[in-house]
């Protein structure tokens, strides 16, 4: 998780980001971040996740729920 | 599904560009985003400048200038092929054919088999099959294939999601008989099911061009584009490439019983430099096996980038020597292809301006 958020931070060009922030708070958090997020989670975890499914995930919590979700398949 | 050919050769490759030259930094005032961001994003994805025909040029006036300086360089005869094949998706009419529009313009002989194919980003390898067919008839000595594209034309200069990327470019390849037995292996894919992903959405019978389909409308990103325009679902193309392109590699090189280490360059479609590093890391190819520079220096001209990346980044190697070659398209349809071949030694490997 640490590694994951740590991941997500770079993305978005800040310091730290928290389970329980709102992705879709951060100034930053836009198409562009969105498919860094992608290409992030495709390099490190070898899953596919559309934008789509992105965009309804609300936190970082949510988003490596998702991950995690779609690796036990 | 699987292909092969053998006694095959590309023996020459000539790409045009038009001269008129943009840069990412001026367009992006048109932008709907902050300008930190779309420097943040032409860092990322490698955009700086790109080759944009001016004005209303069109595909067979490229191929025109293009075939004339063959001609007049005497690289090729102008009665020396008896097959020509045009691939673009931006052709000069609805009808007629763009091949038939070319083959007039040059005053070529009657005796001619044109044909227009209607693909994109894989359309320079779906040209080289159908090509590499036409050769199995005796009455076709040489085959030229043209592949163009004036895409730029039908893209939203307020979309920052496609306008940073796109580029107009042709390029033409002599294809024929060769003494080499070497066998060519070649591998297609499609899914219309996922047509949309890449579209322009009116102009055709479905949605016949109008004043409505004119009318820029901002999407959820804040992009400014018309059904009249190209429409790129960035995310799920990203998707498409990095999950479908490896595993075709896999299956082309265990068809053809080789390995990545005997490849020479895996020279695939152009998207961006993002899209091509994310492949290499996948695939676990060096960068500088597989290039990936012709965004930023000219920008993505659908299946033209293949030939473009040919002759920028091998262009001296391919005209003295022989290389192990790996093409892969993907893109539009959708549509995804590659094909292991020998290229070189070509008797012409070059780039000109329009």
């Amino acid at each position: 998780m640490d590694v994951f958020l740590q991941e997500l931070a770079d993305i978005l060009e800040i310091d730290k980001v928290e389970p329980g922030d709102v992705l879709a708070d951060f100034e930053d958090w836009d198409s562009l971040s969105v498919l860094s997020a992608i290409a992030m989670i495709d390099g490190r975890y070898h899953v596919s996740v559309s934008s789509q499914e992105i965009k309804r995930t609300e936190t970082a919590q949510d988003l490596f729920d998702l991950i995690q979700k779609k690796l036990a398949k | 599904m699987n292909l092969r050919f053998a006694n095959r050769a590309v023996s020459g490759l000539l790409t045009v560009l038009p001269a008129n030259e943009r840069l990412f930094v001026d367009e992006m005032t048109a932008f709907n985003f902050p300008a930190a961001r779309s420097l943040k994003l032409k860092q990322v994805m490698g955009y700086d400048k790109h080759r944009l025909v001016d004005g209303q040029v069109c595909v067979s006036d490229l191929a025109v200038h293009g075939m004339e300086h063959l001609f007049s360089h005497g690289l090729l005869g102008r009665d020396d092929f008896d097959a020509l094949i045009v691939v673009t998706q931006t052709g000069d009419y609805l009808m007629p054919p763009t091949s038939n529009v070319i083959q007039g313009r040059l005053g070529l002989k009657h005796d001619m088999f044109c044909i227009d194919i209607n693909q994109g980003c894989a359309g320079f390898l779906i040209g080289l099959m159908q090509g590499f067919m036409l050769l199995d008839q005796p009455g076709v000595r040489k085959v030229v294939l043209i592949n163009a594209d004036v895409m730029s034309r039908k893209v939203s200069a307020q979309d920052r999601n496609s306008y940073p990327l796109i580029g107009d470019a042709a390029s033409i390849a002599v294809l024929e008989r060769s003494e080499d037995p070497t066998t060519i292996h070649a591998n297609l894919k499609m899914d219309g099911t996922r047509r949309d992903a890449l579209i322009i959405p009116a102009g055709g019978m479905r949605l016949p061009a109008s004043p409505e389909t004119a009318v820029r409308e901002a999407d959820a990103e804040g992009n400014l584009r018309a059904p009249d325009n190209l429409r790129m679902d960035g995310s799920a193309v990203f998707n498409f490439v990095q999950t479908e392109v490896p595993p075709m590699i896999d299956a082309l090189l265990q068809q053809a019983g080789t390995t990545k280490e005997a490849v020479d360059s895996f020279v695939f479609h152009q998207p961006n430099r993002f899209m091509l590093h994310k492949l290499a890391e996948k695939m676990q190819i060096p960068y500088e096996k597989m290039p990936s520079n012709i965004v930023e220096h000219f920008g993505n001209s659908s299946g033209v980038t293949i030939p473009l990346a040919l002759a920028f980044n091998l262009g001296e190697r391919l005209r003295t020597s022989r290389l192990n070659i790996c093409l892969a398209g993907f893109g539009v349809g959708l549509t995804w292809s590659s094909m292991l071949l020998p290229l070189g030694p070509m008797q012409f490997c070059e780039m000109i301006d329009y």
